[in-house]
């Protein structure tokens, strides 16, 4: 028993190993040089490209975050035909290729967009553009806002069934309700989501250049890249990215101590009638932000459909071997998150139960954090780790589900460590009376609980590796070919209407697996 | 007299169909297998549930047409009773004044009610610092706070270890002697009530099968069946 | 369902593995997605290499030419290419000093390049001139220089590539610095109210032009071929600029690392044989480095022919442009 207890949990075993594979590669590249790492200061071009990242990713946050939470209100507040696949559409524009979400916004948005060419038949003649602020936002707010009111929504379905008849049986007044029912989630969730959100816009740069209109308008992921692709300064790379981290480990520090999370007590979803459901006024608000947010996303999410036209013509054996490539590397990688999302969030536990809520914070930092690594960089880096051991040829199949796996781990996360805590105020007691532990306890107290969030974000992490154009760039390859690599590949060759369709493959596929882990996780007990 | 005549309720796979009396200031505990239909009847008297036809009234108030915040009801649950984020003394003063917006004498009172309840110097505890059964307590005050005089109870104990229960069966009987209500309680261990309840009622099958003083149902010809019911979980 | 997928590609690749080192020699050449893609000459030059060597010949792809250069960097001496084909004259100087590469031993005289060739580390496979290109139909009266591109205030607008991010922007970059030399950052600053935008790469900004976000678009003189060639559609056309066009020359390189020198070496003399130069021109939409005997395709006689090509060496590449890219930052971030 004693033998037994000083065993590491595997959760700090990967806590420690996530931590050591990326100082790892940070000073792989860092020394690659010789040994010597390159020195390294901030000018004004780097304050200014720091500053322009701060403030668009704030904003772009700060707008998707209002978005997101006004329809997961609305949309908790209202059933309607339909409802189940507008779920399902929430969770795909997150895992769009950069490039599809780009042409997205000036199919609508564009001088020639649709919005310009029913302005032009209703008899305007003037011209507008979107490039700068406007197009980065709208290309931020649409790839993100979904994503926000998707997992505000999964929030608030967790609301006990006992809270809302209380709330009807108090008569709680729309606000009352809003107070005591919906802001304490939305409270537990923002801190999460502002940081998820906030990195994302930060190390956006394929959006932010297509449509930022100029070169002050970078981010420091364009410096990082340049450093990599162009002056092959792999140590100057190095210390960049360091920096992004430290920015962003600062962002999520902040949100964290403004927005402390308030004790859980989900429960088991029930359907359960809204108290404010019948209130005329939030009828009508309700209505406003789902035609709003309808009319800003659905046109959008809609363009992409011009693929259809070509989707014949892509179909062949190189799509289908990309297809299943990507579906087998999308397999690996969801394995990798879910893998990890389960050990640290366990591990989170642990030290909530043993109230160290101070390490429980770390662990909790950790998915997140690796968010604001640059995976080029991380990619170089790892590679340049396991260069001595491993045939090169190999190393793409090691590196792309691991890498994507890290990627996804984030979200995989925020869906799985929610649920285990759950457990743990529920049966903790019990299971600890009856000496149950580890994999004794995960089978019989947390399996029951974990089935379905763990579907679900094995599903989105799946969908997310779909998209993922970022390692394949480098490690791409005769055999190792996925289908956003074929999309760029035929936009290399002209190919544009193809790329489209591969595009919508690539949107369908996420969709699919949106609606499967949506069922999954709406199923009853 | 809280009066329950024929209410009809039908799901795809469950049938309900309740008749039953309630003199006012009875407490009338409810006994019979799990998914018999006992918390139903209870989620129908609140109003979480309407029957498409039958009689529901209390006090010569036809509760039917009204809403679960207009009827005459103060409801405890099982669990998940308190908001989290609230304290003590604001989870009882809900019952009050949902706003939370309190005179000085309504916070008077809810002190009182949260003394009554074995909680002085609790006010500002929240529901994660308290016992399972202090929890119960403080849920238990708001619905008497509330001066609402039909109070239901949905199995407010069966977490409770049973001297704990039995402390709290006391509460309840101690406090509606202070102020009249009627209350109509669900529970898993009749042996608890037997004592104190002033009705029993045995539901089963979605019916209310047998109403009489506990000692008819415990001891009567039904007896065999409520004990089986009760020993099969 | 999924785990037999995964196990039956993860076997598929480790059979091809297995498979490839048992036969025939294999010759590994790196190069960029879209010359191995569907589109792209590969497969052609695939075929025909194998029908002479009685070897096989594996595309190992990165997403461009910074890409190709960034992995050989990392892998170093372990690399299993044996030919890199793809590398461009920006970024030639960089790729030199890695030194992965050995000299090419091949001839690179007679050459239809418009410049001399006398390196002899790499050799080019095809090249093309910058231009920019626009829609006739849409754009009556394109400028007749860069000068008047730059200086006339109502002209049309450009979308452009990120000179730190691709390498036509890089392209661009340089044009702008052989044409106005040290004034290019004042041009920079006349040009910046007409650029829509500058992309992370050619297909982003591209696909900008072809949605009808800008009127003129940074490419290639050989684009208006393949519209042509390809869709059957004339209204796209390069404008040719009377100061010369910057040249984009594509590159090919042997390495240092090979365990089959031989096989290397009779690829790098294959690059410039009829074989393979007759699958650029309508393959990879360039100009062949060596003029096929057949002569040109019909779309590619047409092109616009520059009276100068305009070129700075892989070393001054190399030197200015961290102090290019910084003029032009500070030029265009006005």
């Amino acid at each position: 028993m004693k033998l037994r207890s000083r065993l590491p949990h595997p959760g700090n075993v990967t806590a420690l190993a996530i931590a050591a594979l990326v100082a790892g590669s940070f000073i792989a590249l860092a020394t690659v040089d010789g040994g010597k790492p390159a020195l390294f200061s901030i000018g004004p071009y780097l304050i200014r490209v720091l500053a322009f990242s701060v403030i668009q990713a704030g904003l772009s946050t700060i707008l998707s975050l209002a978005l997101g939470v006004a329809l997961a209100l609305a949309l908790a507040r209202r059933r309607f035909f339909g409802r189940d696949v507008v779920l399902s559409l929430l969770s795909i524009t997150m895992v769009m290729p950069t490039i599809v979400a780009v042409f997205a916004v000036l199919a609508v948005y564009g001088r020639s967009g649709w919005l310009a060419e029913a302005l032009g038949a209703l008899g305007w003649n003037g011209s507008f553009t979107i490039f700068g602020y406007p197009g980065i936002l709208i290309a931020h707010v649409f790839l993100n806002a979904p994503f926000v009111a998707r997992i505000t929504l999964d929030g608030l379905d967790l609301v006990p069934a006992e809270q809302w008849r209380l709330a009807a049986s108090l008569g709680f007044t729309p606000a009352q309700t809003f107070r005591h029912l919906d802001w304490p989630v939305l409270r537990a969730e923002l801190a999460g989501l502002a940081g998820l959100v906030f990195l994302m816009c930060f190390k956006s740069f394929a959006i932010v250049l297509a449509l930022g209109g100029g070169p002050s308008r970078a981010t420091l992921e364009v410096a990082i890249y340049e450093a990599l692709k162009i002056d092959l300064d792999f140590g100057r790379a190095a210390w960049l990215a360091l920096i992004q981290l430290a920015i962003c480990l600062f962002m999520m520090l902040v949100l964290d101590w403004a927005f402390a999370r308030p004790p859980a007590t989900h429960t088991m979803r029930a359907q359960v009638r809204r108290p404010d459901e019948a209130n005329r006024r939030l009828k009508i608000i309700d209505a406003l932000i789902l035609v709003g947010g309808g009319l800003f996303i659905a046109p959008l999410a809609l363009s992409v459909l011009r693929g259809l036209r070509n989707i014949f013509d892509v179909v062949d054996a190189d799509l289908l071997q990309a297809f299943a490539t990507s579906a087998a590397i999308a397999t690996a990688a969801a394995l990798v998150a879910c893998g990890l999302a389960l050990s640290l969030a366990s591990a989170a536990r642990r030290r909530m139960i043993s109230r160290s809520r101070r390490l429980a914070a770390v662990y909790d930092f950790l998915p997140n954090s690796l968010l604001a690594v640059p995976p080029f960089a991380l990619t170089a880096g790892l590679f340049l780790m396991i260069r001595p051991f491993v045939d090169p040829a190999m190393a793409g199949l090691i590196l792309l589900p691991l890498i994507n796996g890290l990627a996804a781990l984030p979200f995989a996360y925020r869906y799985i460590a929610p649920r285990l805590m759950t457990t743990e105020e529920r049966y903790g007691r019990l299971a600890a009376s009856l000496g149950m532990t580890g994999l004794t306890k995960l089978r019989i107290v947390d399996w029951p609980v974990l089935r379905r969030p763990l579907v679900a974000s094995f599903a989105l992490a799946m969908a997310l590796s779909f998209g993922d154009f970022g390692v394949i760039a480098l490690f791409g390859g005769a055999e190792l070919r996925t289908l956003p690599y074929l999309l760029y590949e035929r936009l290399g060759s002209y190919r544009l209407d193809e790329a489209a369709a591969v595009g919508l493959i690539i949107v369908l596929a996420a969709f699919l697996l949106a609606h499967v882990s949506g069922r999954m996780s709406h199923a009853a007990d | 007299m809280l009066l329950i005549e024929s209410c009809r309720l039908t799901w795809p796979d469950f049938t309900a169909n309740y008749s039953l009396k309630v003199p006012t200031g009875h407490l009338c505990a409810v006994v019979g297998p799990s998914g018999g239909g006992k918390t139903t009847l209870l989620h129908m008297i609140a109003g979480f549930e309407v029957p498409e036809s039958g009689t529901l009234a209390f006090a010569g108030q036809d509760l039917l047409p009204l809403t679960p915040a207009e009827r005459p009801v103060a409801i405890v649950f099982q669990d998940h009773n308190l908001f989290p984020h609230l304290t003590a003394s604001q989870n009882v003063a809900l019952g009050l004044q949902p706003s939370l917006r309190l005179t000085g004498r309504e916070r008077a009172l809810v002190t009182d009610m949260l003394d009554a309840v074995g909680l002085s110097g609790f006010d500002q505890r929240r529901p994660g610092e308290m016992s399972g059964g202090q929890r119960q307590r403080v849920a238990f005050a708001r619905a008497l706070i509330s001066g609402r005089p039909l109070i239901l109870l949905d199995e407010p104990f069966s977490g409770l270890d049973p001297g704990l229960r039995r402390d709290m069966v006391q509460l309840v009987d101690e406090l509606r002697r202070r102020r009249p209500v009627t209350i109509v309680m669900t529970i898993h261990t009749p042996e608890d009530v037997a004592d104190l309840a002033d009705q029993m009622a045995f539901v089963t099958h979605g019916e209310v099968a047998a109403s009489g003083t506990p000692a008819d149902i415990l001891q009567g010809p039904l007896a065999a069946r409520v004990a089986a019911s009760i020993l099969d979980e | 369902m999924l785990r037999r997928l995964l196990l039956a590609c993860l076997s598929l690749c480790f059979a091809t593995g297995i498979a490839h080192a048992q036969a025939k020699p294999t010759l590994t050449v790196y190069t960029y997605g879209s010359f191995a893609g569907k589109y792209g000459p590969g497969k052609t030059i695939k075929e025909r290499f194998e029908a002479t060597c009685s070897c096989e010949l594996v595309w190992v792809t990165a997403e461009d030419a910074g890409s190709l250069v960034g992995r050989l960097r990392l892998e170093g001496e372990t690399t299993k290419a044996d030919v890199v084909v793809g590398l461009d004259m920006n970024l030639a100087a960089e790729a030199k000093a890695l030194g992965v590469f050995a000299p090419h031993g091949a001839d690179v005289k007679d050459l239809s390049l418009p410049i001399r060739w006398a390196d002899d580390t790499f050799i080019p496979f095809d090249w093309g001139y910058l231009a920019f290109v626009y829609d006739s139909t849409k754009l009556a009266n394109p400028p007749k220089s860069l000068k008047e591109l730059v200086e006339n205030p109502n002209g049309p607008k450009v979308v452009l590539q990120d000179p730190r991010t691709s390498a036509p922007g890089l392209g661009f970059l340089l044009w702008m610095r052989q044409v106005y030399g040290d004034k290019a950052d004042d041009a920079w600053a006349q040009l910046k109210p007409r650029v829509v935008t500058f992309t992370k790469g050619w297909s982003e900004a591209y696909g900008l032009f072809m949605k009808g976000e800008a009127d003129m678009v940074m490419s290639y003189t050989t684009s208006p071929a393949y519209h042509v060639v390809a869709e059957k559609k004339d209204q796209y056309k390069a404008a040719a600029f009377s100061e010369g066009h910057y040249l984009h020359v594509e590159l090919a390189g042997a390495t240092r690392t090979t365990k089959q020198p031989e096989l290397a070496r009779t690829f790098m003399v294959f690059v410039l044989s009829e074989p393979f130069q007759s699958a650029m021109p309508e393959g990879n939409w360039m100009m062949p480095a060596k003029t096929p005997q057949a002569g040109l395709p019909g779309a590619f006689k047409d092109l616009v022919q520059p009276s100068k090509a305009l070129l700075f060496t892989p070393e001054e590449v190399q030197q200015n442009r961290r102090a290019f890219l910084d003029g032009w930052l500070n030029a265009a971030a006005r």
